[in-house]
């Protein structure tokens, strides 16, 4: 560069000095508005470039702080989500306690409008492993003076019975295991019947002659006859019932719902619940008034009610006759003749 | 005085001559033509035909075949003219006249200057040259659109060359003799 200006010195010193004159004649000419030419030139010069040094900076500004901003989000995201998480896992815990809180408010509630009957309640704890057998196990046990073949209910309706007690815990044999048989009757009717486990989720009316007549939705309680659950429980309801030789094969809705439960009621004794107010067990009052003679039936003596704490339980809490087991019940093995 | 110059390797027998003058003269002969210009033009629109400070600048230009003082002496005249001038921004003429001075440098060295005949034409064209350089320069600094060429400047032409013929003659006989 410097060679080449050496090399072309006075045309270089030409240029220069056309220049400088230019630019002395720039400085004294005035265009529109009195502006000075070298202003207007000045201006017209560097304004492409400040609007592209503007452009250039606004946009490696906007890309810098878009890319701050980014990862800025990022990071609140991922805060975000994290407190999304526990926010939820706070939620279903609550759920949870709310769900438990309204099972706990509706058990007791059965409790008190059942107050002469001694009952414990019970948590479920698990199940059989057996696919084919339908058991539960609760977390009450002989240490709670549970016994074999009794009643375990909620407050919607017969859930089973105790098979084995062991010192902390007990196993419940459902009423639609194939095992199981409970003594039942129409409502309406008090036509008698067996309801039996047939292994699947819906258990069977049995023993009911083809001449009844009965509609799906009739409801099913218990006899009392097995000695197991007091008389007039709810069982279920009709769900579909057709002709059969020699008896109908009727197919009942259980009250309770087997495949959920989490909280459960153990009978004490055989005593027979009597609501104290109107509103509850309505089948169980409209029995009563239909059937005097099944009110007749040996009952347990009355205790206490609602038993919290178990060692307070008394022997006499216990039903007044020999308990018989699910397998050899009289309900269970043999149709209840009519 | 005059010495030969060897203008370049490829041209080493092409040689010029290079005058010299006495001291003084360059300067005392472009302050006199300015004055001259100023005085006759008070005196009629005819000495508007002739430009003297280009003459001079022409003259100097290819007498010293200097590219460099010609552009310094023909820049200095232009500017001192525009400045005796009452509405010229300063460097109208003061551009020409250093394109002039220098392309009449650079001229010099490679053609003969010393023939009327030549001269004639050199004037000629560099006072067309001149007119051009401002011209352009009126449209685009001023935004006045001054004509290029016209008769009137053809007529100045021919009469600024037979007058700069005659004067170039007067001025050779200042150059110092060796």
């Amino acid at each position: 560069m410097i060679d080449t200006i050496s090399r072309h010195r006075p045309l270089a010193l030409l240029a220069t000095v056309v220049l400088a004159q230019v630019l002395l004649l720039a400085f004294q000419i005035k265009r529109v508005n009195s502006v000075r030419l070298i202003r207007y030139w000045a201006v017209e010069l560097m304004t492409p470039l400040e609007r592209a040094g503007t452009w250039t900076f606004s946009h490696v500004g906007g890309v810098w702080s878009g890319y701050v901003g980014l990862r800025n989000t990022r990071a609140e995201n991922e805060r975000l989500r994290g407190e999304v998480d526990t926010l939820r896992l706070r939620n279903r815990e609550l759920e949870s306690h709310a769900a438990e809180a309204q099972r706990l408010s509706t058990l007791l509630n059965f409790h008190e409008a059942h107050t002469e009957a001694p009952m414990l309640a019970a948590e479920v704890i698990g199940a059989s492993a057996d696919p084919t057998s339908h058991t539960l196990f609760i977390n009450r046990g002989e240490r709670d003076h549970l016994r074999r073949n009794m009643g375990v209910i909620t407050p919607d309706g017969v859930v089973g019975k105790i098979v084995e007690v062991f010192p902390s815990t007990a196993q419940v044999l459902l009423i639609n295991d194939k095992d199981s048989g409970v003594g039942a009757l129409f409502a309406s009717s008090r036509t008698h019947g067996v309801v039996k486990g047939s292994g699947d989720p819906e258990p069977h009316m049995e023993y009911v002659i083809n001449e009844e007549k009965l509609q799906s939705g009739d409801a099913i309680v218990t006899s009392g006859e097995d000695r197991i659950f007091p008389k007039d429980l709810l069982i279920g309801t009709v769900d579909v019932a057709k002709p059969g030789n020699p008896f109908q094969a009727i197919s009942v809705r259980p009250a309770a719902r087997l495949d959920r439960l989490e909280d459960v009621i153990v009978l004490l004794s055989q005593q027979e619940l009597v609501p104290k107010k109107t509103e509850a067990a309505e089948p169980s009052d409209s029995t009563a008034a239909q059937s005097g003679e099944q009110s007749a039936a040996p009952q347990a003596p009355k205790s206490s009610g609602v038993v919290t704490d178990p060692s307070k339980l008394k022997p006499a809490a216990a039903p007044t006759r020999p308990v018989p087991t699910a397998n050899n019940s009289p309900a269970a093995k043999s149709p209840a003749p009519r | 005085m005059a010495y030969m110059l060897n203008v370049g390797a490829h041209h080493s027998e092409a040689n010029v001559e290079v005058h010299k003058f006495y001291s003084g003269t360059i300067v005392g002969t472009a302050l006199l033509a300015l004055v001259f210009q100023a005085f006759l033009h008070k005196y009629g629109r005819w000495s508007e035909l002739i430009d003297l400070p280009l003459l001079v600048t022409i003259y100097f230009g290819v007498s010293r075949r200097n590219p460099v003082s010609g552009l310094f002496l023909g820049g200095a005249i232009g500017i001192l003219q525009d400045a005796l001038s009452h509405d010229n921004p300063i460097g109208m003429y003061g551009i020409a006249k250093t394109i002039v001075g220098y392309l009449a440098s650079s001229v010099g060295a490679r053609i003969d200057t010393e023939h009327p005949l030549s001269r004639f034409g050199l004037i000629f064209l560099f006072f067309h040259f001149h007119q051009a350089i401002l011209g352009v320069t009126q449209r685009v600094l001023l935004n006045h659109v001054a004509p290029l060429f016209t008769l009137r400047l053809f007529i100045d032409s021919l009469v600024t060359a037979a007058f700069g013929v005659i004067l170039f003659a007067l001025l050779d006989r200042l150059r110092r003799t060796s």
